[in-house]
């Protein structure tokens, strides 16, 4: 006869305190953090590029002394240099991130299953839906207006350095401070992010989509199809609808707000200040274009597909 | 009382090998099933259906939910440890106490400290950090401290050593296990943790070989071991797998009686790695 040492167990009286779930907000926030925890790179690469911005302000050199130099001695022209000095610090910080978020995207999905770590996200009490929603919330919303955010503190942190290497005398008054045209300046940055993630998300989505759907390669699914597919179609038809459509989807939001029409660096050097653009743009015209909403209807489309490709993905 | 898991006609092709043929059996509650089989049985296949981790044809309830469909309702009540560590490498164990904590409802963090203090990890050390051993210690952990009514293992405690893997069972028993509670475990070290089982079910080629509780064993099947020279006679009662050792001959029957095989030789109730064995070798046999 077997015996089984199971027989023997205890009949523990079970909590019945336990709640039944989280809440879906404390969860996302969970996933947030983990999404962090995974992929430094989204707020390590930014921080470096900031701390170099830093290091610039302490030793970098001003070559204003050049032939063409602008008539610094207006300080209406101080001040649009000023809030151009602001704008163009916050770019680097928003190129690094475009290539580290868009890596992210990309791998999110596919790195959960290369090292089997998808076994362990599913053994736990979290739907695919809200999981893939974690994901696209750091890619759109967290790490774009994370790296706003940052970049408002490095240019703060930039311009207190080289106001005190100006009040020491080892630089020239170049930029005079605007309180005003700072508040514009970063409008227009918050803005411009704002816009520019709405416009971008269907990428989000796409890349998310391809993340859980390849066995490997992402990066050559994701690019392939927009390459092959324009030189596929010169080929058979002899036009470009899609590299116009490429060309559209990737530069489209930017002429639809008219930044054609700013007036901002003329040859001469700064010509108005970067709050300008607040006037000048067509924010109204943007947030009602068609091709922006139908882009927004796509990203929907294609996180419910990750959503449901993931649902059967196992570690295989 | 109803099934913590009831299966009927479960059925999954991958491509051109069928992985599940019509798999049908039921769990109970407060039981330690043994799901045995040969690599490539369909073991895997089984239990990631269970966890709602592959689709499937037929039908299937775990704790009365469609794991299809309801996979993180369900996860609220079941937990699972698969054949290698799949926490994630990168992940330090201060952040995947953090983690479960965020996100499970029923996950009481003083139990997986209490647990984790008691062991060399540090909360500090990243998963890659730490031993094969150590992290199958630190996933133990967090299942331990999951107030769960299912504990799905597979192949828990594949390449770990002797220690390890002693401590691993026993504090699944003497600190996890209670009548409420079920356990589903794969595993390849049948000899080891047979005296744990108060089921089996052993499945070939994607179907259930054979599914019963550990006491209807011995009432059901019988080892004969007896001189080769006598074989013959007893063969007549057709057992369903026979081997040889030193010259003896160990017979596998089934149903049959004691009365009936007690004169040819010695008589004994097979240990599940003995029938496993026969059931799997002796198939198509007379």
């Amino acid at each position: 006869m077997n015996t089984t040492l199971a027989d023997s167990a205890p009949d523990r009286p079970r909590s019945v305190a336990a709640p039944a779930a989280k809440r879906p907000g404390e969860i996302l926030l969970t996933l947030v953090r983990r999404e962090l925890w995974e992929h430094r790179a989204l707020w390590l690469a930014p921080l470096v590029v900031a701390a170099l911005l830093a290091l610039v302000a302490i030793i970098g050199r001003v070559h204003i002394e050049m032939d063409d130099a602008p008539d610094l001695s207006s300080e209406s022209q101080r001040v649009a240099l000023f809030s151009i000095v602001q704008w163009v610090l916050a770019m680097p910080l928003y190129i690094v991130i475009i290539f580290v978020g868009s890596f992210y995207l990309l791998d999110c999905l596919y790195a959960e299953r290369k090292d089997r770590s998808i076994l362990f996200w599913k053994s736990l009490p979290v739907s695919d839906g809200l999981t893939v929603c974690s994901k696209l919330l750091v890619g759109l919303v967290v790490v774009p207006f994370g790296v706003f955010a940052l970049a408002l503190l490095a240019h703060l942190v930039f311009t207190a350095i080289l106001g005190a290497r100006v009040a020491l005398g080892s630089l020239p008054p170049v930029l005079t401070w605007s309180s005003y045209e700072w508040l514009r300046t970063e409008a227009v940055m918050l803005l411009a992010t704002f816009f520019a993630v709405l416009w971008y998300a269907p990428i989000a989505g796409y890349l998310l989509l391809v993340s859980a759907w390849v066995r490997r390669a992402p990066i050559l699914w994701a690019t392939l199809p927009f390459v092959l597919g324009p030189v596929l179609e010169w080929v058979a038809f002899g036009t470009r609808y899609l590299l116009g459509f490429i060309d559209y989807r990737v530069n489209g939001i930017w002429g639809i707000l008219g930044v054609g029409h700013l007036d901002i660096v003329s040859k001469h050097g700064p010509h108005h200040t970067v709050g300008t653009a607040l006037a000048v743009l067509d924010f109204r015209g943007a947030l009602t274009s068609i091709d922006l909403w139908l882009g927004l209807a796509a990203t929907a489309a294609l996180t419910y597909a990750a959503t449901r490709i993931r649902r059967y993905r196992d570690d295989t | 009382m109803t099934a913590v898991i009831e299966a009927r006609g479960l059925t999954k092709n991958y491509r051109a090998t069928r992985a599940l043929d019509g798999v049908t059996f039921s769990v109970e509650a407060g039981r330690i099933v043994g799901l045995i089989g040969p690599n490539g049985a369909g073991k895997t296949t089984a239990l990631k259906a269970i966890l709602g981790l592959t689709s499937f044809d037929g039908t299937l309830r775990v704790l009365g939910l469609d794991p299809r469909t309801e996979r993180d309702q369900l996860m609220r009540e079941v937990c699972f440890i698969a054949d290698v560590a799949v926490l994630p490498r990168w992940m330090r164990v201060s952040q995947a106490l953090d983690f479960v904590a965020g996100v499970h409802p029923r996950f009481d963090r003083a139990i997986a400290e209490n647990f984790l203090s008691k062991t060399d990890i540090r909360m500090t050390s990243r998963v890659r950090e730490l031993s094969k051993g150590m992290v199958t210690q630190l996933h133990l952990a967090l299942v331990l401290a999951i107030d769960a009514r299912l504990l799905v293992l597979d192949e828990p405690t594949l390449g770990l050593d002797l220690l390890y893997r002693r401590n691993f069972y026993d504090t699944l028993l003497n600190d996890y296990f209670d009548k409420e509670r079920t356990i589903l475990l794969t595993t390849h070290q049948v000899e080891e943790v047979e005296n744990l089982f108060t089921d089996v079910i052993f499945i070939n080629h994607g179907q259930v070989a054979l599914c019963a509780a550990v006491e209807d064993l011995s009432s059901r099947y019988q080892q004969l071991t007896l001189a080769a020279e006598q074989a013959a006679h007893a063969r007549e009662l057709q057992p369903f797998y026979e081997r040889e050792i030193f010259g003896r001959v160990a017979m596998y029957f089934e149903g049959r009686s004691a009365a009936e095989l007690g004169a040819f030789g010695e008589l004994r109730t097979p240990t599940i790695a003995d029938l496993f064995v026969a059931k799997m070798q002796g198939t198509g046999r007379p």
